[in-house]
């Protein structure tokens, strides 16, 4: 009787990774590395990828990493894809604080409302980097701003869907 | 954070609350950042020439396996049809070999007239050789990323070129790579003429992998479909009589013209000496465009 108590009710194999803390972080790292690959694109047409992963993983869960780390994230993101220094860790950080203060907000959530938070989270983005890139002399008109951010709202649902695998897969379940 | 308040713990509603500082905290840091780099972006050098050293081997060593299965397969497609495309190179090659007699008597000409002139030239060397491994992504700037580094001499603000003619010049260095701006980047405007005519002419990129020329003197639309623009040397920047591109549009008062080096197709690009290394020296702290 006592015995039975005290053996493990889990399963083998079933435990949360060891570094699960980590994952989310890593992937979001991982994400920004893609601007490594060999393609060269000459109309900059490629989702954020960074972005993506991050806006995935926070809107999946409320906590999958402490807030502050979303500066040091958006400081590897600025120094591997060429945005200027700064961009990112600002931008990151807001969207953070926004995420957060649309968490009280909000009574219930469903996929559809996901998906319209991130297009507006992913359009707010293109839209700082077309005035960035304006006051850096390079003054691109708003419409070239348009396929990126098209393909980039399309591609967030596969993103999503990603996270929440490793997601799984992390926790053990 | 989800819920305005944690509870009755007093330590997590310090959690909380500090952690909300530091978000804001990070947000500030990150404008502060971002205002040094759009003032004073020489600061950022070192650690953004890091940053692209520690990415080089990853992006140099993927390229090879890129480049091998695309070699596969326009190897492949050389094979087809070889006779008669043997027939036209050989073709080509006389006609060529004919021109190139010419351009020699031309440029053997040029020398005494040029010494006659007693015309200074700067020697043209090359600094470093090197592949374009990658790109900028997701981003209303082009940049590309050159396998080579301040180990090969490479310096901000040096022309690159490849065989094919004009890629950009170099923005940001590191020891292995170094970034380069595009031709076809917003803020790169290069000094140019019309092969045809010699009518000077702006090129001036239009940030999706084309380029808008217009001619300096307002009036008559100077261009042709399929005009050849090369660059001038006005500004000393460029090195003269590099191609840049060749039209494929014409609109109002200019033209769109598409870069004779693409990027993506470039195998090895030069990284050459400033034409007027002062043109450099007194750019560079105020280069517009440097991210």
């Amino acid at each position: 009787m006592v015995r039975a108590a005290l053996t493990p009710t889990r399963r083998i194999g079933q435990a949360p990774w060891r570094f699960a803390a980590y994952v989310p972080a890593a992937t979001v790292v991982a994400a920004t590395l893609l601007s490594a690959l060999p393609i060269i694109s000459t109309s900059g047409w490629y989702p954020d990828f960074g972005f993506l992963v991050l806006i995935g993983w926070r809107l999946l869960r409320a906590d999958p990493w402490p807030a502050w780390w979303a500066a040091p994230l958006g400081f590897v993101n600025d120094l591997f894809t060429g945005y200027p220094l700064g961009f990112s860790i600002a931008l990151w950080s807001a969207t953070m604080l926004a995420l957060d203060l649309i968490d009280r907000r909000t009574m219930w959530r469903d996929y559809r409302t996901e998906w319209v938070l991130a297009a507006v989270l992913i359009a707010t983005d293109e839209w700082l980097q077309w005035r960035v890139a304006k006051l850096l002399d390079a003054n691109p008109p708003l419409s070239q701003m348009a396929p990126p951010l098209i393909i980039s709202i399309c591609v967030f649902p596969l993103c999503a869907w990603i996270v929440s695998r490793i997601d799984a897969w992390r926790l053990g379940r | 954070m989800a819920t305005a308040r944690p509870g009755w713990s007093r330590r997590a509603q310090y959690g909380l609350f500090f952690s909300f500082i530091a978000v804001i905290a990070g947000i500030i840091v990150g404008l502060i950042l971002l205002t040094l780099s759009l003032v004073a972006p020489q600061q950022f050098d070192r650690v953004r020439g890091a940053a692209l050293d520690l990415t080089a081997p990853v992006t140099g060593g993927l390229h090879e396996v890129v480049a091998t299965a695309e070699g596969l397969f326009s190897g492949a497609g050389n094979y087809w049809d070889a006779a008669n495309q043997n027939a036209e190179l050989k073709r080509e090659r006389q006609a060529m070999l004919r021109r190139m007699v010419e351009a020699k008597a031309i440029f053997q000409e040029n020398l005494q007239l040029k010494a006659v002139l007693q015309l200074r030239e700067h020697e043209r060397g090359t600094i470093a050789v090197g592949r374009i491994v990658g790109s900028s992504f997701n981003s209303p700037r082009r940049f590309a990323i050159l396998s080579a580094g301040t180990n090969d001499g490479v310096k901000i603000g040096m022309p690159v070129r490849s065989p094919d003619g004009l890629v950009g010049r170099i923005i940001d260095a590191g020891a292995l790579a170094s970034r380069v701006l595009l031709v076809s980047d917003r803020a790169n405007i290069v000094p140019a003429r019309l092969l045809r005519n010699g009518i000077p002419i702006i090129a001036q990129g239009r940030g999706d992998g084309t380029i808008d020329v217009r001619p300096l003197e307002v009036g008559r639309n100077p261009f042709k479909r399929g005009d050849i623009i090369i660059s001038s040397g006005t500004g000393g920047l460029y090195p003269p009589l590099v191609p840049i591109g060749r039209v494929v549009k014409l609109d109002d008062d200019g033209a769109v013209a598409l870069p004779m080096a693409d990027p993506a197709t470039t195998s090895f690009a030069i990284v050459e000496p400033p034409f007027e290394p002062s043109a450099v020296s007194d750019n560079t702290p105020s280069t517009p465009g440097h991210p």
